[in-house]
């Protein structure tokens, strides 16, 4: 019963977190929205006992992330007023579209219903398990490949992101080794007779 | 009771709240990249969910891979739309038609 009530509670929070992410004029009070949404969706996946992925959201997505987004909000210097013009015209295709896709959805889910009759929630602190030994377990055995190359993946976006935003500013003194090791003596060096003085 | 269900049908609402807010946002990236980031959290809901259900750790494994493509999503496309604004000096979606024609 108690599971019920926090599972509601988080789930119509989370309902209205993800309303104000794309509803607020203000792309601040969006970004903050999200991070509701994400700590809530955290707080559902405890519920679900995937304590290792909760904290990993939390910390990754909380803590780098929406930091980011935040920052780039801050830099980028955007009207909120003048940004939202147009927004009443797309509305109602855009609600049409959402309503759509959740009715699909859900209908599917309460259609099949037959199919997840048999699945049941089984707590696996009853067992006493380690979800986090299990995943790393899991991850560093069977999913070893899949692993490096998320770590290279994650190198790569450091790399690009960082070359995309580069900027080479102009009028700055600073050591080019290019240019320093492609100098050529005869540009640097020359030679000047100089007359001898009055004898 | 909190059946399979429950889970997959909050999952599917999240999911059709990003998908209008995608739609309805023509001006302004950033909420878009915010609300494909919505969408993600609901994809990995219903792998966590299944997860716990059928008592398989795959989904989780899963989940944690999605989560980092989608660390590296954001910040790619965030640098790009700080290399984008430095050119046009905006990031509306309406005025990104230079490769139109």
């Amino acid at each position: 019963m108690l599971l019920e009530v926090i599972f509601y509670a988080f789930a119509s929070v989370l309902i209205c977190a993800s309303l104000g992410v794309i509803l607020f004029k203000n792309p601040v009070y969006s970004a903050v929205s999200l991070i509701l949404a994400f700590i809530t969706t955290g707080l559902l996946w405890l519920l679900l006992e995937a304590e290792f992925l909760a904290i990993v959201l939390v910390l990754v997505y909380v803590g780098a992330v929406m930091v980011l987004f935040l920052f780039v909000i801050m830099m980028l210097n955007i009207h909120a007023e003048e940004e939202r013009s147009g927004f009443t015209n797309i509305a109602p295709i855009a609600i049409f579209l959402g309503l759509v896709v959740a009715a699909e959805l859900i209908a599917l889910y309460w259609i099949q219903s037959d199919q997840f009759s048999g699945l049941e929630s089984i707590s696996n602190s009853a067992l006493s398990v380690d979800n986090t030994l299990l995943l790393g377990t899991e991850l560093f055995t069977k999913y070893i490949l899949s692993f490096e190359i998320a770590g290279f993946i994650l190198l790569l976006a450091i790399i690009v992101s960082i070359s995309l935003t580069l900027r080479a500013r102009k009028n700055v003194k600073k050591q080019v080794a290019r240019d320093q090791i492609s100098a050529d003596p005869k540009q640097r060096l020359r030679m000047v007779d100089i007359k001898r003085g009055l004898d | 009771m909190l059946t399979l269900q429950s889970y997959l049908t909050l999952s599917a609402i999240i999911f059709s709240i990003g998908i209008t807010g995608i739609v309805i946002n023509r001006k302004n990236i950033i909420i878009v990249m915010m609300c494909t980031e919505l969408l993600l959290i609901s994809v990995n809901f219903n792998f966590i969910a299944f997860s716990h259900f059928l008592q398989d750790l795959s989904g989780q494994v899963f989940v944690f891979f999605i989560l980092t493509v989608a660390a590296a999503e954001a910040a790619i496309g965030l640098a790009i739309l700080v290399a984008l604004y430095r050119n046009k000096k905006s990031i509306s979606v309406g005025e990104l038609n230079k490769l139109r024609n």
